[in-house]
C-alpha cells in the first residue's frame, strides 16, 4: 500500500501526538473536567455538574447563615506562594549570580569541579534535603543550639513552621535551578568586551550595567523561570518546613484530595496553579523577545 | 608625545618567570604612523596591552605629554584601542557600538548624536547604523570597531593586528583605508603586526621587535635598506646571508675580494637583497664569483634564481622578467655572480635575551 505524502507524514508524527495526547491534553482535560463535577462523600466526585468547586477557590459559604464571604484561607494561601516564590527566585539570584560568576571565571579544568559541587544537592533525594535544612533551623537544631552556647540567645528562637523556614528551604532546595543557567550564560560571555568597554571609558559599574548586564540577561531571566515555577507548585518543603501554619497552593491542593474530600475545589486550585504558571511564562517570552536597546540618534 | 621609558614587564613568579620586555626604551611622535612589527611572541602585543592600560608594567615609565600614566586605569587613558577580534558589542547596533565611549564618558546626547554621524560618515557606514554588530561582514566590522576606537578622539589610537582577520583583497584595502583615516584625523596611530608588507607599506616608523626587545627602529626605507642586525634584515624582506674574511678594510669568499667600509678584520655576516645580485657578469668594486644555478621559480613579475657557491653557501637572485634582453638560464648551468660592494650589508647578531 502506497501511503500520500500527507498521510505518511501522519503516521509518522503520530508517536509524538499521541504522547502529547495521552500524558498532557487528556491528564489536563480530567483535571479541568473534575473541577466543574460536585464532591462525593467520601472523596472522589459525584457526576452532576456544578460550579461550586470553581466558586470556592475563592469564596466560601457560612455555615450557619449561608452568606457569601471571600475565602480568607485561600487568598492568603494564593498570595503566600506568589509572595514566597518571587522572594525565593530573588533570594537564589541574589546567592546564585555571584556563585555563577565565581565558576564561570574559574580555570576551564577547574569549573566542573565546582559544578560538580553545586550538583550534588540537586542530585539528592529532596525529602532527604529539606529534612537537612530542618535540622539546622529546629528549636534544638544546630543554629538554636550554637546561639545558645555563645549566649547570643536564651530561649530557643521559633523558626520552624514559619514563612522563613518555607523560604529557607525552597532556596536552597531550587539554588542550583538559578546557578546553572546563569552559568551557562556567564561562561559564554566575551570578557574581552569588558576590556574594550574600559577601553572606552567606561567605569565598572558602568561596563555591568550597559554591556555584562544585558548579555547575562537571558540566563537571568530563564534561571528565573526555573525557580519561579516549580516554587509555586512546591509541595514538600512547604508542607515539612511550614507545616500546617505556612501552607502554599501545593499543599492546599493535596488536602482537597485528601482530608478535605473535595476533588473539584482541588482540581479547580490546580487549574488555578496552572494558569498561573502560563502568565509567568507568557511574561517571560515577553521579556526575552523585546530585547533591543533603546536607539540613538 | 609618548615615551616609553625602560618598560620592562614580567609574569610569573619565582622559577617560571616569563620577562616579555626588556626595559624597552623609545619616543612616538604627534601625528605618526608607528608601528610595532615583529613574530608572535615578541612582545608587541604586551607593550600595546601596557600602553592602553590593561595591565601594568613591572617597571619603566609611560610619559604620556609629560605625565606618567603607568598606574591610570584604563578608563582614564586618552587611548583607544582597535581590537584583533574587534570585540564589538554584539547587543547593540552599529550606532550604539560608536556611542559607546561618549556615552560612557557622561556627554550629553546633543553632543552625542551628531559626533557619532560624523564618525559613521567618515567610515562610510551611514546606511548600516540600525544594524546589529553581529550581522556586519568582517570589512564593516572593522569599520565600526574603528570609528568606535576614533569617536572620542584620543591622543593615540592603538591597534591590534586589525586586519589579521581579513581575507587578502580587503586587507588591501583597509590598508589605505587606515592611511586615509589618519591623514584625515591627524591622531598618532600605534599599529601592531606581525605582517611586514603592511608595516612597509603603512608606517612613518617601525619597531622591529624581537625577544621582548627593540632591535631597530626606522623610516621602513631604512630598514630594507640598512637593517641593523640579522634579525631584521631576515623578518624585512629577503635576504642572503654570506660567511665572509675581512682584512685590511676588505671582505673576501675564497679568491674573490671586494673593499668594504667598516669591516672589522676577522669573519663577518654580510647580507645583500635578492635583486641586487647580479648575474651573468662580473663588475668592478663587487664580489665576482662563480655559482651552479640549483632552481629556477617562476613568479610572474620577476623569477628567483636558487645558486649553489662553490663552498656550498645558497644564494637566491630575483630577475625581473623583461620584455625583452632578458637573459634565460638553464638549471645545472655555471654563471658569474656579482655582488657589488655597495649592496653588501656587515649584519651583526640580534640583541638576544641576557
Amino acid at each position: 500500500m502506497i501511503l500520500s505524502e500527507t498521510s505518511r507524514r501522519w503516521a509518522l508524527a503520530m508517536p509524538a501526538v499521541v504522547t502529547i495526547m495521552l500524558f498532557s491534553i487528556l491528564p489536563l482535560g480530567v483535571v479541568l473536567f473534575y473541577s466543574f463535577l460536585s464532591p462525593g462523600d467520601f472523596g472522589n466526585v459525584k457526576w452532576i455538574l456544578s460550579a461550586d468547586g470553581w466558586f470556592s477557590v475563592l469564596f466560601e459559604r457560612d455555615i450557619f447563615d449561608d452568606t457569601l464571604m471571600v475565602s480568607d484561607a485561600h487568598l492568603t494561601i494564593l498570595g503566600r506562594s506568589v509572595g514566597l516564590s518571587f522572594a525565593t527566585t530573588l533570594i537564589t539570584l541574589v546567592f546564585g549570580l555571584p556563585t555563577a560568576w565565581f565558576i564561570a571565571t574559574r580555570p576551564a579544568a577547574q569549573r566542573g569541579f565546582w559544578l560538580f559541587l553545586i550538583t550534588i544537592p540537586f542530585w539528592t533525594n529532596l525529602l532527604v534535603r529539606t529534612i537537612a535544612v530542618q535540622e539546622m533551623i529546629r528549636s534544638e537544631g544546630v543554629f538554636n543550639r550554637v546561639l545558645m552556647a555563645l549566649g547570643i540567645i536564651h530561649e530557643p528562637l521559633q523558626m520552624m513552621f514559619t514563612n522563613f523556614a518555607v523560604l529557607l528551604g525552597m532556596a536552597y532546595v531550587f539554588l542550583p535551578l538559578m546557578v546553572l543557567p546563569v552559568y551557562a550564560a556567564i561562561e559564554k560571555f566575551d570578557f574581552r568586551l569588558t576590556e574594550a568597554s574600559y577601553d572606552l571609558y567606561a567605569s565598572r559599574f558602568y561596563c555591568l550595567r550597559r554591556v555584562i548586564f544585558p548579555l547575562v540577561r537571558p540566563g537571568i531571566i530563564a534561571g528565573s523561570i526555573l525557580v519561579f515555577v516549580p516554587a509555586l507548585g512546591a509541595y514538600v518543603t512547604p508542607r515539612i518546613m511550614g507545616g500546617g501554619k505556612s501552607m502554599m497552593l501545593g499543599n492546599l491542593i493535596d488536602m482537597q484530595f485528601g482530608q478535605g474530600r473535595n476533588w473539584p475545589l482541588g482540581a479547580a486550585l490546580a487549574i488555578t496553579l496552572t494558569i498561573l504558571v502560563l502568565v509567568a511564562l507568557i511574561w517571560y517570552t515577553r521579556l526575552t523577545s523585546g530585547r533591543t536597546e533603546r536607539n540613538h540618534g | 608625545m609618548l615615551d616609553i621609558r625602560e618598560i620592562s614587564k614580567r609574569f610569573g613568579y619565582g622559577n617560571g618567570v616569563v620577562t616579555a620586555l626588556h626595559d624597552v626604551s623609545f619616543s612616538i611622535a604627534e601625528g605618526e604612523f608607528f608601528t610595532l612589527l615583529g613574530p608572535s611572541g615578541c612582545g608587541k602585543t604586551t607593550l600595546l596591552r601596557l600602553i592602553a592600560g590593561f595591565s601594568a608594567p613591572s617597571g619603566g615609565a609611560l610619559v604620556l605629554d609629560g605625565k606618567d600614566i603607568a598606574g591610570m586605569p584604563p578608563n582614564r587613558r586618552p587611548v583607544n584601542t582597535v581590537f584583533q577580534n574587534y570585540a564589538l558589542f554584539p547587543h547593540m547596533t552599529v550606532a550604539q557600538n560608536v556611542a559607546f565611549a561618549l556615552e560612557a564618558q557622561g556627554r550629553r546626547r546633543e553632543e552625542v548624536v551628531p559626533a557619532v554621524d560624523e564618525m559613521l560618515k567618515l567610515v562610510q557606514l551611514v546606511q548600516l547604523k540600525d544594524r546589529k554588530s553581529s550581522e556586519l561582514s568582517g570589512g564593516q566590522q572593522q569599520r565600526v570597531a574603528l570609528a568606535r576606537a576614533l569617536v572620542a578622539r584620543p591622543r593615540i589610537l592603538l591597534l591590534d593586528e586589525p586586519l589579521s582577520a581579513l581575507d587578502m583583497k580587503l586587507r588591501k584595502e583597509m590598508q589605505i583605508e587606515l592611511k586615509r583615516l589618519q591623514r584625515e584625523t591627524g591622531l598618532t596611530f600605534i599599529f601592531v603586526t606581525h605582517d611586514q608588507e603592511e608595516a612597509l607599506t603603512m608606517s612613518d616608523r617601525i619597531a622591529v621587535m624581537s625577544g621582548g626587545r627593540v632591535q631597530q627602529i626606522a623610516s621602513p626605507r631604512e630598514l630594507y635598506d640598512r637593517p641593523a642586525n640579522h634579525f631584521v634584515a631576515g623578518f624585512i624582506g629577503e635576504s642572503n646571508f654570506l660567511a665572509v674574511q675581512a682584512n685590511g678594510g676588505a671582505v673576501s669568499i675564497g679568491t674573490a675580494t671586494v673593499t668594504l667600509a667598516g669591516a672589522r678584520d676577522g669573519p663577518l655576516t654580510v647580507m645583500i637583497r635578492p635583486e641586487h645580485v647580479t648575474l651573468g657578469t662580473s663588475l668592478p668594486d663587487a664580489l665576482n664569483l662563480t655559482a651552479t644555478v640549483t632552481q629556477l621559480v617562476f613568479f610572474g613579475t620577476d623569477t628567483h634564481v636558487h645558486l649553489r657557491l662553490p663552498d656550498g653557501t645558497a644564494l637566491v637572485a630575483r630577475i625581473q622578467n623583461a620584455l625583452h634582453g632578458g637573459r634565460s638560464f638553464n638549471e645545472g648551468e655555471a654563471i658569474a655572480v656579482a655582488l657589488p660592494a655597495e649592496a653588501l650589508r656587515i649584519t651583526a647578531k640580534a640583541e638576544e635575551q641576557a
